[in-house]
């Protein structure tokens, strides 16, 4: 079951919101995070709503409003979102006022907006969508999983068109948090991300939404055709699943065009996506993106912005590009990791 | 009551994050609710807990809230009238 993409929109620490060329001017950052590049949200949710919005539900929306804006649609038939961690800062201003206040007199706004679903739930109350409406949170896994219920609705209704996306943020509790794990480096340039041969990465954040249908128009370029997540393998194991993957598709690893790793830059954590990338995708083009969103549970909702827009222009940005070997683009691999434990692939067709 | 008035209008808008305004654009006699500022039922939640925070009245029937928070000044007066000495 193919799914079609008719619509877009991803606010990222790159310029990927904008009309300006694909990365063509991308952002140097020195620091151990990525936190996104910001549109004026005003322009995209009435003041009115807008000012009890968190960031990462200002992000999440408006990424589905650019989404539906660019297919055209007014309200989907249903809205299926992935997040590992939800809306943390109002969870954390939530859990705060508590202490504060001996848990009496308590804030409304961050405990109704400190909910996971609160994005997918903001995004129904603004376009009065009573449709289907669900919220995946599996961790590294969120997204896939909402891609993967998008598929089985389609499934049942080819002719609906649903918002399917990803949101997560970096707040300063969650990074200081996360700091103490020892995953991420100090004062890296994300542009030197993958030739300074150390282990860590950068920490990253981003919401992407798209409007997928089973329903091919003339004017689809891009269609998703298979999605599968491979849990903590050991290499042979990620090598027989990738293989297998292609197989139950019709392929073989020199039939993939372009393959979009998603290593984080981390040499311990990446040693299985770089050998896998290198031995069995020889003749395909490879690129890299993680020094572009930063590492966080739902980048591969960045990647799959990045390879649509990637498959419908046909040109690979030089800041993606590893190695460059200008085939027409009809069959693109993603092959996400996320700290060597959460594996997914995703597979896209040329319309 | 000047002062009250004042200091009920810039915790207002800090708690509603009502980033547009200034104290001076909000009228004490001015209606909050739908026609006037156009705040909703989860605003009149977070007035009742700005009460408690900062002058510890607690709204012992919620029935009178429509009419405590009618305007700055009506709430200005409720708390004249309820708070603790």
């Amino acid at each position: 079951m193919a799914m079609y993409i008719k619509g877009m929109g991803c606010i990222s620490p790159q310029k990927t919101w904008d009309d300006s060329p694909l990365l063509s001017q991308p952002f140097l950052n020195e620091g151990d995070k990525l936190t996104c590049y910001e549109p004026d949200y005003a322009k995209y949710i009435e003041p009115k709503v807008l000012r009890r919005m968190s960031r990462i539900i200002k992000m999440g929306v408006t990424a589905g409003m650019m989404a539906l804006k660019q297919a055209g649609l007014d309200v989907p038939n249903g809205i299926i979102t992935g997040t590992a961690y939800g809306c943390l800062d109002d969870t954390g201003i939530f859990l705060n006022k508590m202490i504060e206040n001996s848990e009496q007199a308590l804030n409304p706004t961050p405990f109704i907006q400190s909910t996971h679903n609160t994005i997918g739930s903001q995004i129904a109350l603004l376009l009065q969508c009573q449709g289907y409406n669900q919220t995946y949170t599996q961790g590294a896994f969120s997204f896939e999983n909402a891609l993967l219920d998008a598929r089985l609705e389609l499934t049942d209704f080819p002719s609906q068109s649903l918002l399917v996306g990803a949101v997560d943020e970096i707040t300063a509790v969650s990074h200081a948090i996360l700091r103490r794990f020892d995953i991420y480096r100090d004062d890296i340039n994300n542009l030197n991300l993958f030739t300074a041969n150390q282990n860590g990465t950068l920490h990253g954040e981003g919401a992407a939404y798209f409007v997928l249908s089973g329903f091919r128009a003339p004017t689809d370029r891009v269609c998703l055709e298979a999605i599968k997540m491979v849990y903590n393998p050991t290499y042979d194991d990620l090598r027989d699943e990738i293989l297998s993957f292609l197989n139950r598709n019709g392929l073989g690893a020199d039939d993939i065009d372009f393959i979009l790793v998603g290593k984080s830059g981390d040499k311990k954590r990446d040693v299985n996506t770089e050998l896998i990338s290198t031995s069995y995708f020889a003749s395909s083009s490879v690129g890299v993106f993680k020094h572009l969103s930063g590492e966080y549970p739902t980048a591969s909702a960045f990647a799959l912005w990045l390879s649509a827009k990637i498959m419908a222009e046909n040109h690979i940005p030089d800041v993606v590009v590893v190695r460059n070997e200008y085939r027409p683009m009809k069959r693109l691999l993603i092959l996400n990791s996320y700290f060597g434990r959460h594996h997914s692939l995703i597979l896209l067709r040329e319309c | 009551m000047e002062q009250l008035m004042t200091d009920l209008k810039r915790q207002i808008i800090e708690a509603l994050n009502l980033k547009h305004l200034k104290p001076e654009d909000i009228g004490d006699d001015q209606p909050l609710f739908v026609d006037g500022l156009g705040l909703d039922s989860i605003d009149a939640l977070e007035l009742i807990v700005l009460l408690q925070q900062h002058y510890n009245i607690k709204l012992a029937n919620p029935q009178d809230g429509p009419q405590i928070f009618k305007s700055v000044k009506s709430i200005a007066e409720f708390i004249k009238a309820n708070q603790p000495a």
